[in-house]
Order: structure tokens, then sequence, then C-alpha cells
């Protein structure tokens, strides 16, 4: 079954702006889709839309109808990567790592021993583990979008979406972050994730959805779909794919 | 910590840390009983509590309620206090931050002018207000085109409270001198002075609602502090808690002010205190808070109605030892669960 289906989604914000017009795709089961274009090509309005941030009925998750989900539901099978986040408050990275427990909990039950395991290991799993004490103001960039992952880790969803994961990393963060991801992805978790930074894409993904002005200009298997050509018109810059051994370059 | 045992430890260690706590504002609440101007100025224990029939009546019918007020509102205070900095993700957010405050004020004022005869009336008055400033500060803040959220907020708060302070003191000027200005005086000051079974009463069944609600939603708390996607993408419809909660904290505190008048900085300072001990997450450091609240009340009402001949307002106690404590608090290393 497919993780996600889009037939036709289009989005204007209350303000008048179109920011999608017309996209469909499929996201696969298993898959790694990354999302390409611009800024202002619709990647994060589209992202919210399949969080279900904006309802509509032109979405369907595991083949039901996104809108016709619980909200606990969704946290089930949906985690968010965000690019950012703001920290005003010091929770320890334990605490902030099993607030991604949220939708097993129920109403006004505060989490159990089975749940600080699984943050634990979510700890562990991203590199962070004997840092739980920690504050998470205290974190480095690298280390904050490592607890951001650790945090949809725990969540135990199918699908993870991303927003722009490397954009504020070093390359030795960026590394990590990918090879974490690969990780999570070999282990059949469905990845979706926008980013700007397109040898990230080809490393990664396994299918690319690339969005121009809010329409889709090509989606589907990678190699089928990324090129010179359509990388250029995407990017309205001069665009070249290669390869150095296996892996494919772009720039 | 490297385990969910260890987890459970630290859940216990806090669990009979909070209760051992506890047990502070209600002793300190026995002691309270005999402390006051009558017969003599301090601590005077009612050996004679059999034949004394007036120190038997100033006993259960003046200190006790006083007493029980100045324990659910400094624990209510706190509660909203809290409430607020989670649900605006800013440790510096109360609710008179928000216009809530002045708006009550200028509600109960407005009230106090018009003739109303029944504390109801105030009390539905300063409610309304209060809920109205509130609105139009998240309203105005969504409507500035300047700087950030939390900024707009902060900004919208200040304008609104301004807008009420300034009504407020329309109000005060047209008020009658030898009674109603007297009145709305005492407002702006607070004090516990003419708390009685029948005041506590009318608001206690509300306010303690409002506390098992806020109480009852700690760890959402905790996710709405997030911002909005990321807690919404964890299970939780931002919009809809959020504005539960916030006019359940706001409603507890206006019933509270109704009656108490304006008492500055026990929802700000409280939350610190307690985080500085429990940590940031909500589940033990809420109800360290709200003890911590009701404990700084009694402690400055007791103070302020002993220490000199005529009462001291507790608004001026707990606004002298709130900003010592700040001071303090921010001063210390940024270290926080000790417990």
């Amino acid at each position: 079954m497919n993780a996600f289906e889009l037939d036709k989604v289009s989005f204007t914000y209350p303000s008048g702006t179109q920011a999608l017009t017309d996209v469909s795709f499929v996201v696969e089961e298993g898959s790694s889709v990354a999302l390409l274009g611009s800024n202002g090509a619709g990647k994060s309005t589209l992202l919210d839309l399949l969080l279900g941030l904006h309802p509509n009925g032109s979405i369907t998750l595991y083949g039901k109808n996104l809108a016709a989900y619980g909200r606990k539901e969704v946290g089930r099978l949906v985690a968010l990567v965000p690019q950012s986040e703001q920290f005003n408050f010091s929770f320890t990275l334990l605490e902030y790592t099993l607030f991604g427990r949220s939708p097993y909990l129920r109403q006004m039950q505060s989490p159990t021993a089975l749940d600080a395991q699984i943050a634990f290991d979510a700890l562990l799993e991203v590199g962070l583990a004997g840092f739980e004490e920690r504050s998470i103001t205290s974190l480095s960039g690298g280390e904050h979008q490592l607890l951001l992952i650790a945090r949809a880790i725990a969540q135990q969803s199918r699908i993870l979406l991303l927003d722009e994961p490397t954009s504020a990393l070093d390359p030795a963060n960026r590394r990590r972050t990918l090879s974490l991801l690969k990780g999570l992805h070999s282990k059949g978790k469905t990845l979706l994730f926008s980013t700007h930074d397109v040898n990230f894409a080809a490393e990664l993904a396994t299918h690319v959805v690339m969005l121009k002005g809010g329409r889709i200009l090509g989606a589907g298997p990678i190699e089928e779909v990324v090129n010179a050509q359509a990388l250029t018109t995407l990017y309205e810059t001069e665009m070249q794919v290669g390869t150095i051994g296996s892996q494919t370059i772009m720039y | 910590m490297t385990d969910s045992h260890g987890y459970e430890q630290q859940i216990k260690r806090r669990r009979g840390a909070l209760a051992t706590m506890v047990v502070a504002p209600l002793l300190f609440a026995f002691i309270s009983l005999f402390f006051g101007r009558y017969p003599k100025a301090g601590f005077t224990l009612p050996l004679d509590w059999q034949t004394n029939v007036m120190m038997r009546k100033i006993i259960l019918n003046v200190r006790l309620p006083r007493i029980a007020l100045a324990l659910l509102a400094g624990s209510m205070l706190s509660a909203s206090g809290y409430a607020f900095q989670m649900l605006f993700s800013n440790p510096l957010v109360e609710p008179g931050f928000l216009g809530v405050s002045q708006g009550s004020a200028f509600g109960a004022a407005l009230m106090i002018v018009l003739g109303a005869s029944s504390t109801l009336s105030v009390q539905l008055s300063a409610t309304f207000f209060g809920l109205l400033a509130l609105a139009a500060s998240y309203f105005l803040a969504r409507r500035f085109r300047f700087g950030g959220w939390l900024l707009r907020l902060v900004l919208s708060g200040i304008a609104v409270s301004a807008i009420f302070s300034s009504a407020l003191a329309v109000v005060k000027l047209v008020a009658e001198p030898t009674k109603d200005l007297q009145d709305i005086t005492f407002w702006m000051m607070g004090g516990l002075w003419n708390a009685s079974w029948g005041q506590l009463f009318s608001i206690l069944p509300v306010v303690l609602l409002s506390q098992v609600v806020i109480i009852s939603q700690r760890w959402k708390l905790n996710l709405l502090s997030l911002g909005e996607k990321t807690s919404f993408s964890i299970g939780v419809n931002p919009k809809r808690d959020r504005t539960l909660l916030l006019v359940v904290a706001t409603v507890g505190t206006t019933l509270v002010i109704s009656i108490t008048g304006l008492i500055g900085w026990v929802g700000l300072i409280t939350p610190h205190i307690a985080r500085k001990l429990f940590g940031s997450e909500s589940s033990f450091s809420l109800p360290a808070s709200m003890i911590f609240g009701s404990f700084f009340l009694l402690f400055s009402d007791t103070l302020g109605r002993t220490l000199l001949p005529t009462e001291i307002p507790i608004g001026l106690l707990t606004s002298l030892f709130g900003a010592i404590a700040f001071i303090i608090i921010l001063s210390l290393r940024n270290q926080e669960g000790k417990v």
C-alpha cells in the first residue's frame, strides 16, 4: 500500500498566495523521496499538508483520507523533523525525546518506563547516549539536528518528514545525519525530505519530486527523473550531473 | 541516569520531594493562625481557647478564611503564570504581561463606580475584561508587522495593558473619593484583608476546577511550548488546546484577583523557582510551582498583617520578594532539575 497519494492537490494561503497547484504524486511505502525546488517553490507547504496542518481532502495516508485521521493516529504514522526549533525552556535531552512518545499516551497519562527506554534507545541510535541529562539549550547545531531526529525516532512512526535536514550543518554533521537517515531507511522507514542540497538527495533518495512555482515539474525514481536539463530548468541555473565512482554528483 | 530504571528512580524521588513540600505551606498555615495583632502583636498561642469567644471568632472567621484564600490564590496565580509561560513559550510571561490583570482591574473598578452591590457582578466584570484583554493582546499580536511572534505578543500585551491602565485612571478620576476610590486603590495594591468564607466559597469551585484542568494537562503544556508545527506533529491540536488552557487560566486568575486585587510577581517567579528544582518538564515543576505560590502568598500575607500596626498591602510585599528572588535566580548558574 502507498504511504501517501496526492491527487491534484492545490492550496492557497488565506493571504491569497497560491502555493500549490494540481500536485499529484505517490509516495511508495519504504521509499525515500526528495522534494527539490527553489525557495518559494512550495516544498514546506507540501510538508505541512502531508502532516495534516492544513486539512485537504485530496491526500490519502495508507489508503485513507488524511483529514479523516485523528491527531494522535497521524502522530503514530507520520513524524516530523523540522528545519530547526527554538528552545525556550531547558528540557533535558531525555525529556525532549520523550515528547515523541506523546501520540501513544492516553489523556492525562505520563510516560512509562517503557517510553523512557524507547527514548534512551533513540538517543543511542543518533549518537547522543550519555547526554540524557544535558539541557537542550546547550547543544551545538549538529547535536540539535540529531536530537530532532531522536524525537522523531522515539515516535516510532512509519513515515518521517524532514524539512531541510542539512541546511545548517557542517560537512561532518551532514555526513553523520546522512548516515543516520540511510540507516533508518534501510530499516524500512519511508522518508520524505525537502532539501536544497541536491547531492544529499542523490545519496539518500530513491525518488524525487521536483516542484517549480507550486507545480510538479517531474516526479518518479531518481535515475529516471533527474538529469542536467531537468535540474537546469528547476533551478534556472546551469546544472550538470556526473559520477564519481558509483556516486552520482550534481553541480 | 543511564536507563529506564534511573528514570523511574528519578520519578519516585521527585514524587517524594513534592509530597514533602506540600507539608510546608500546610504547616505554616497552621502556625499562621496564631499570628496577628490580637490579643497582642505577633505570635500568640490561644491557651484560653475554650473561654475567649473573641479569639475563637477571629481565628475561625477572620484568619482561617484569609489563610485558605492565600493558599488558593497563591496556587492559582502560580498555575496560571506557569501555564502562560508554557503556552507562549516564553519564561517571562505571566497573565499581567498580556493585559489580563489590568483588564480585570478595569472591569472591577468599573463595576465599583457603577455602584454594583454584589460581589458576583464585580467578579463577572473582572473576568469578562480580563478575557477581553487577553483576546485583544492575542489578536493584536497577530496583526502586528514587527518582530517574531513572542516579541509581538509582549508588545501587544504592553499596549493593551497601557490602554486598560488609562481607562482605569479615568474611572478613578470619576470615582466617588470617600468610598469607591478607596476600593479601587485597594485593588491596585492587592490585599486579603476583606477575605471571608462567603467570598472564598464564591470563587472556590471555579478556581479549583481551573487548577484541576491545568494540572491534568501538564504533559500537554510541555508539547505546546514547542511551537505549533511540532506540537501538531506529535498528536496535539495546538489551536484548540492553547485556547482552552488560556481561557481556563485567565478565568481562574481573574476570579482570584476580583477578591484579592492585583498581586504581582507570584505567577512570574514561582515557575522559575520550581524549574530550578524540578527541571523544565511540567509533570513536577507545575505542581511544585503551585505549592511555592501558596507558601509565598501565605508568608507575604502573614508578614503583611503582623509586622506593622497598619497592614502592608500584599502586592507590595510580593513585588519586593519576587524581584529579589528574580535577581537571585537569574544570577545563578543555568542549571535546572536538582531534585
